[in-house]
């Protein structure tokens, strides 16, 4: 069991970078799924503003209860530290005074010295405020200009800046499941942590017992190669299952429940992924990449795979080319069962299992590919024997 | 006569059209240590992969210890100690690690493997850098430790190639004269190198290689004894005629002389007192010298003439 023993000690002297990389993506993993649970309903913002009102006239005055229906108005003594405090303290977001003189400008259409304002620099609010001022006068403005009286431009510059526009978020409001709404986003994120922590610690571990001057001394010694492989391969399985283990706990613990179908489907469709990382590593080792390039190698594969399968953006808002293409990715059928597990698809029991054995091919294809790569390397250089 | 333990018959190996080696026989008996000795690219790693069946061949037979050698002949494997021409160990284990792991493919007894690890650091003399990782250490260290790890499950064949390329003198020396150690202790030894000096100091018996081909084999006497060269002899001379050297060129035993403005260099084959008669002729024409010199041929004589001039140009 020496080789086996190598591989342990090797991994265990990248401990460290493993537990990081642990710590980073569980971290992550967690903030992910609990920062992406609140309910997705837009609701619109009301401003805190108070009003001055020196023309006194019916447009100044149809301005100010325009104002009011989509903001609180505030009252505030007309005096500069006031209003000053009232901003700082953020009692006001905005403070607009009607310039005597208004009825008229706008009247006449000029659009100068309409309004005097005080508020802070830089916020949304001062930003909101300025762009809706300006499109209330140049709205009244135009309605002059298309010949109507002043009380019916206001009136449609009025109705026209109140026009809404209704908002929603996509969000799955049929969900019903089991699974819980946190624990299906953590099953939705692991294929990302899953191919990451699998690359990023065991492909070094890998690179480094298969080296090839330490793989020809290892084969000139009374150790059969297939010996030798089979305890990488132990070696590697072990390491592959503490992984999966670790994060099948969380997921456990995420979801509160053990009692849930839907949760040991989950874990079942997460180890057969897990499978396919494991293949995926193996693959990536048999090119002997430099080790300070396993990392961007990681990211290429992991971020890539990802983002076009679905993981980072719902499958639904994916282009239906894009969707095409990420068919022949198995974190694609991945996402597919983990959504009908979740209920934001409806539950086919045969679509899951087609799911599951899309992904175990993936898994065996890769493998499969590791194995001619390596038997190909070794024909070419002629070498008889391999480990 | 002692028994053999490598015996190579007629080995062919072809990397497409070129071919690595030609015909390559070879008779190592047990306690000898065995030169291999060519340029770059004469065949020497190849015979030593082929030997090793590292690397497949297309034709010939290699017995070790008196089996035919196969991928498969593990227990004849577990005999044989290998340094490679490349450091080969683990940057992430330490000294003792590294030793440890690879004595561990051949003993898997743990307190003998203990024992032969220890002795393996003491032979070395790696005792104060036994929890060091390989970056740590340098260049003649790393090669030291690549020799720990070759040797110490106590192989009864040692084979080492190019084991002291890119190593201090020092560090050289210790090597050297660690490799005799073994061979003393009944290890059999077969050493590949490009420089001659070595071989010549270290080895018993030498093939010489040549473009995939044994050109010559034998002891280092009788490797001299092949070429026709004998003594070399180097005189300081300054404003030679081409008469003198002419003259120089006809006396008995000499069949080579160059001279290039300050060096008066004769070539001769066998005879005695050549250098007096040498001397004898610049005296008569009363040349003044300076230092002298003469020298019996080493390697790289004979090597030299077999290659460069005898066997190579007949080939060509």
């Amino acid at each position: 069991m020496q080789v086996f023993k190598l591989f342990l000690k090797i991994l265990r002297k990248k401990t460290a970078v493993a537990l990081i990389y642990f710590a980073v993506f569980i971290t992550l993993i967690i903030a992910m799924t609990y920062t992406n649970n609140q309910t997705a309903v837009f609701e619109q913002k009301r401003l805190n503003i108070c009003v001055f009102d020196e023309d006194d006239t019916p447009e100044s005055r149809a301005l100010s209860a325009l104002i009011a229906k989509e903001n609180d108005i505030i009252s505030l003594e007309n005096d500069r530290d006031v209003l000053l405090d009232a901003l700082y303290y953020e009692q006001a977001d905005y403070i607009l005074t009607v310039r005597r003189g208004y009825a008229e400008k706008l009247g006449s259409g000029s659009a100068d010295s309409l309004f005097d304002n005080m508020y802070m620099h830089d916020s949304y609010a001062t930003a909101y405020m300025e762009q809706y001022l300006n499109e209330y006068v140049r709205t009244v403005r135009g309605y002059l200009a298309a010949g109507k009286s002043q009380d019916e431009a206001v009136g449609a510059a009025a109705d026209a800046v109140s026009a809404k526009t209704d908002v929603s978020i996509a969000a799955e409001e049929s969900r019903q499941s089991a699974l819980s709404e946190k624990a299906a986003l953590y099953f939705r994120y692991l294929p990302y942590i899953l191919i990451s922590t699998l690359m990023n610690v065991m492909c070094p571990v890998l690179l480094a017992i298969t080296r090839k001057d330490v793989r020809f001394r290892t084969n000139c010694s009374g150790l059969p190669p297939t010996r030798g492989t089979m305890q990488i391969f132990a070696g590697s399985a072990i390491f592959v299952s503490i992984t999966w283990l670790l994060f099948a706990v969380i997921g456990c613990a995420i979801n509160g429940s053990l009692s849930s179908s839907e949760l040991w489907l989950a874990l079942l469709n997460s180890s057969v992924f897990l499978l396919f990382s494991a293949a995926l590593t193996v693959f990536v080792a048999s090119f002997n990449p430099e080790t300070g390039k396993i990392n961007i190698l990681t990211q290429i594969i992991s971020l890539g795979m990802c983002f076009l399968c679905g993981v980072f953006v719902e499958q639904p808002l994916l282009g239906e080319k894009v969707l095409r293409a990420a068919r022949f990715l198995p974190a694609y059928w991945y996402i597919k069962v983990t959504r009908m597990l979740d209920g934001s698809e409806v539950y086919q029991r045969n679509t899951v299992i087609t799911a599951i054995l899309m992904e175990l091919g993936f898994a065996a294809v890769t493998a499969i590919l590791t194995v001619l790569i390596r038997r190909l390397k070794y024909s070419r250089s002629g070498i008889s024997v391999s480990a | 006569m002692k028994q053999s333990v490598v015996k190579i018959e007629n080995l062919v190996k072809r990397y497409g059209d070129l071919i690595a080696l030609d015909h390559f026989s070879l008779d190592i008996r047990e306690g000898e240590i065995f030169g291999l000795l060519g340029p770059n690219g004469s065949g020497k790693t190849t015979t030593i992969n082929c030997l090793l069946a590292l690397l497949s061949f297309d034709k010939g037979d290699i017995e070790i210890f008196g089996k035919k050698m196969t991928p498969t002949s593990y227990e004849i494997k577990q005999e044989i100690g290998i340094i490679m021409q490349n450091v080969a160990v683990f940057d992430e284990l330490t000294v003792y690690e590294n030793i440890d792991y690879f004595c561990g493919l051949y003993i898997s007894d743990r307190e003998k493997r203990k024992q032969y690890v220890e002795e393996a650091i003491q032979f070395v003399g790696l005792d104060e850098f036994r929890k060091f990782r390989p970056k740590k250490l340098s260049g003649g260290l790393l090669r030291r430790l690549n020799i720990a790890c070759g040797i110490a499950h106590k192989p009864k064949l040692i084979i080492l190639d190019e084991p002291t390329v890119a190593v201090d003198p020092q560090s050289r020396n210790r090597i050297l004269e660690g490799i005799a150690e073994l061979n003393r202790n009944g290890a059999t030894v077969i050493y590949t190198s490009h420089y001659m000096e070595e071989v010549e100091q270290l080895c018993t018996r030498i093939a010489i290689m040549d473009r995939g081909r044994k050109i010559a084999e034998g002891t280092t006497d009788e490797l001299k004894r092949m070429i026709c060269n004998t003594e070399t002899i180097t005189i300081e001379a300054l404003a030679l005629t081409d008469e003198i050297v002419k003259t120089v060129s006809e006396l008995p035993h000499v069949y080579d002389t160059a001279y290039d403005g300050t060096k008066f260099t004769v070539f001769c084959s066998g005879g005695k007192h050549n250098l007096l008669r040498i001397l004898g002729v610049l005296q008569e024409h009363s040349v003044s010298i300076g230092r002298v010199f003469s020298e019996r041929p080493t390697l790289n004589d004979v090597f030299l003439e077999i290659t460069g001039k005898a066997l190579r140009d007949k080939g060509e």
